[in-house]
């Protein structure tokens, strides 16, 4: 057991090291926009899934609105480069703070709630903020949506070419799964799972309750917030419905849950798998059918695997580990 | 005056609409304990009933309620044993999402099956009124509202004062304690569940020819019984009814003075402040939100 134990961190690190490369290299491997442009789409949503996740999966709070947080992002960063000049590489710092604070305020509202008077009340805040963005036309103008100009050049993060994205994206996630490992490994982190497996008890061990979840809530909003920046200086196009809708919030959720809800990982392995085959069933099937297996995979998924995808990985890591170590025995 | 008794009047009608839809959801709730985010889209299944029963063979709606409201429910019972019994005692995630898949998986069989097209059903009684000390009220409305509150009227009674309605009670009350009484704890959860789906198929014929008929008409309405549900305490018919013409008269009023949109958040922020300030609800249990999952 305890050769097993040591052996597989190694494995686990060259793994690692090969991705990250892999990653690296790839707009050098793929030429074809296409597919460097949904793997863009990848990057974005494996963000805002990892950063779902930081409050969902570690502190058990089911947020059903993490798309008013996405478009606070891309249209706080969009109007205050399209009305005040100001580059995006600062608007998406004031749109993931505004974001960051709206976390908050809803956490501080909704931390006695559980069940399913949580969920609800993320829905409704994530409704509330979709309403504004279609009703306030004078500020977002409604569901014309806004057009980023292309002459802003990189000190404006709009880039001629898609590979410059692909950094940009990657660094995004490299941040946003950086600070949820940070969270994971930190005294934070346990406690954020100990409310999520037993409030009363970790509150009666002296758990922090109210400012451990308000504070997970903060950096899981400002975090999607940032990707919602980068996602509309990456699109150059925003509204209400690529931003704030609903279905976006249940999509973000959908991801993480695939790819293993609770794990630091896992919402990015998901991203991995639903991006390309959604992208695929839409255009093999059409939008209908498309959602309808959609429909049929998030019910199979959560009734016969709700541990996700990354708990398939490990227990295949297991035996191919256990496997190899038999000749040396 | 007359302006706001009118007003009055069509927020009540509307709120009897919303309450059918919203009894059947908290029934759902208090008994099985699954949220039900498919609710509406049983509704939706309704409109399209009464549409294709009257367009191929001309069955008025007050007829062919006979129809539907059978076959979606007999589908409820279905859709009980595969997927919502699968949910009982699961984590929240699994029922959330459970539920939400059914949903996307409906809506998108009948766009597959039907199109987008938005359809109607144009009765001689469509676009008949009643007027009632100048107050004008639509005849289809009245009746449908009649309806609803026969039906939870009946309900409470059946709930309160038979014994297989003191069964449902007690699995509510307590799933274990039931089941070792005698109960058959999963034939409940069947047969609420088939009465919740019939209701919700039954205000969707009824108002079949009022409004338009799409397969996405579900989603409108769903959100907003959500909250009235929560307003009127997760799990209360006689809560639920309550939550539902009052937020029928905050729609009809507020839609007239800033807007049907604006409207739509002005009872958005009644919903958070009843969150915050009496989660359990306007009739709901005291603690209820808490042990509620």
């Amino acid at each position: 057991m305890h050769s097993d134990a040591g052996a597989r961190p190694a494995a686990v690190t060259v793994a690692a090291a090969g991705a990250a490369l892999l990653l690296l290299a790839l707009p050098l491997i793929i030429r074809d926009i296409y597919w460097l442009d949904l793997g863009i789409t990848v990057l974005v949503w494996a963000s805002v899934a990892t950063a779902w996740n930081i409050s969902a999966g570690f502190a058990g709070g089911l947020s059903l609105g993490h798309s008013a947080f996405f478009g606070v992002g891309a249209y706080t960063a969009s109007l205050l480069f399209l009305r005040l000049g100001l580059t995006p590489w600062l608007g998406m710092l004031a749109g993931s703070l505004l974001a960051g604070l709206l976390g908050a305020l809803l956490g501080l509202i909704t931390f006695r709630l559980r069940g399913p008077f949580f969920v609800l009340a993320t829905l409704a805040f994530g409704i509330m903020v979709h309403i504004i963005a279609v009703n306030w036309r004078g500020l977002t103008r409604g569901a014309a949506g806004l057009l980023l100009p292309f002459d802003g050049g990189a000190s404006n993060m709009l880039f001629a070419e898609f590979s410059t994205y692909w950094y940009v994206g990657l660094g995004l996630l490299g941040l946003t799964v950086g600070v949820s490992l940070a969270i994971e490994r930190s005294r934070l982190g346990y406690y954020l799972v100990a409310l999520r497996e037993d409030e009363d008890a970790a509150r009666s061990l002296g758990v922090r309750v109210v400012r451990s979840k308000v504070i997970a809530a903060a950096l899981s909003a400002a975090l999607t917030a940032l990707a919602g920046s980068f996602y509309a200086c990456f699109v150059q196009y925003i509204d209400p419905a690529s931003t704030t809708q609903f279905e976006l919030s249940v999509q973000i959720a959908l991801i993480a849950i695939v790819g293993g809800m609770g794990t630091t990982f896992g919402p990015a392995i998901g991203a991995l798998i639903l991006i390309p085959l959604g992208e695929i069933l839409r255009a093999r099937l059409g939008g209908g059918p498309s959602l309808v297996l959609y429909g049929l995979l998030l019910m199979v998924i959560v009734l016969a695997a709700p541990n996700g995808a990354i708990a398939g990985l490990r227990s295949i890591g297991r035996r191919l580990g256990w496997r190899r170590r038999r000749p040396h025995a | 005056m007359q302006l706001a008794l009118q007003i009055l009047a069509n927020g009540l009608l509307l709120g009897g609409l919303y309450a059918l839809l919203a009894v059947g959801l908290t029934l759902i709730f208090g008994v099985l304990r699954v949220v039900n985010f498919a609710h509406a889209e049983f509704m939706m299944l309704g409109m399209f009933g009464a549409y294709w029963l009257w367009e191929l063979f001309g069955f008025d709606p007050y007829f062919s309620i006979f129809i539907v409201v059978p076959a979606v429910s007999l589908l409820g019972a279905v859709v009980d044993r595969l997927v919502i019994q699968r949910t009982i005692g699961a984590p929240e995630v699994t029922v959330v999402f459970a539920t939400l898949g059914l949903s996307i998986l409906l809506q998108n069989a009948v766009l597959s099956a039907w199109t987008a097209d938005i359809r109607s059903i144009n009765t001689a009684y469509s676009s008949s009124v009643l007027v009632l000390g100048g107050v004008r009220l639509s005849v289809a409305m009245l009746i449908s509202f009649g309806a609803a509150l026969l039906f939870a009227l009946g309900l409470w009674l059946f709930l309160t004062h038979t014994l297989y309605g003191k069964a449902i009670q007690a699995v509510a009350q307590n799933r274990a304690a039931a089941s070792l009484m005698g109960i058959n704890v999963r034939r409940v959860y069947l047969f609420t569940f088939s009465v919740a789906v019939a209701s919700a198929a039954a205000m969707g014929v009824l108002i079949a020819p009022l409004f338009s008929i799409f397969p996405r008409v579900g989603q409108s309405y769903i959100v907003t019984i959500f909250i009235i549900v929560v307003l009127g305490g997760l799990g209360s018919v006689p809560g639920a009814v309550l939550a539902a013409l009052l937020i029928g008269v905050v729609q009809a009023g507020a839609g007239f003075l800033i807007g049907a949109a604006w409207a739509e958040l002005t009872y958005f922020v009644i919903f958070l402040a009843v969150l915050i300030a009496r989660p359990q609800g306007l009739l709901g249990r005291r603690g209820a939100e808490v042990y509620g999952g």
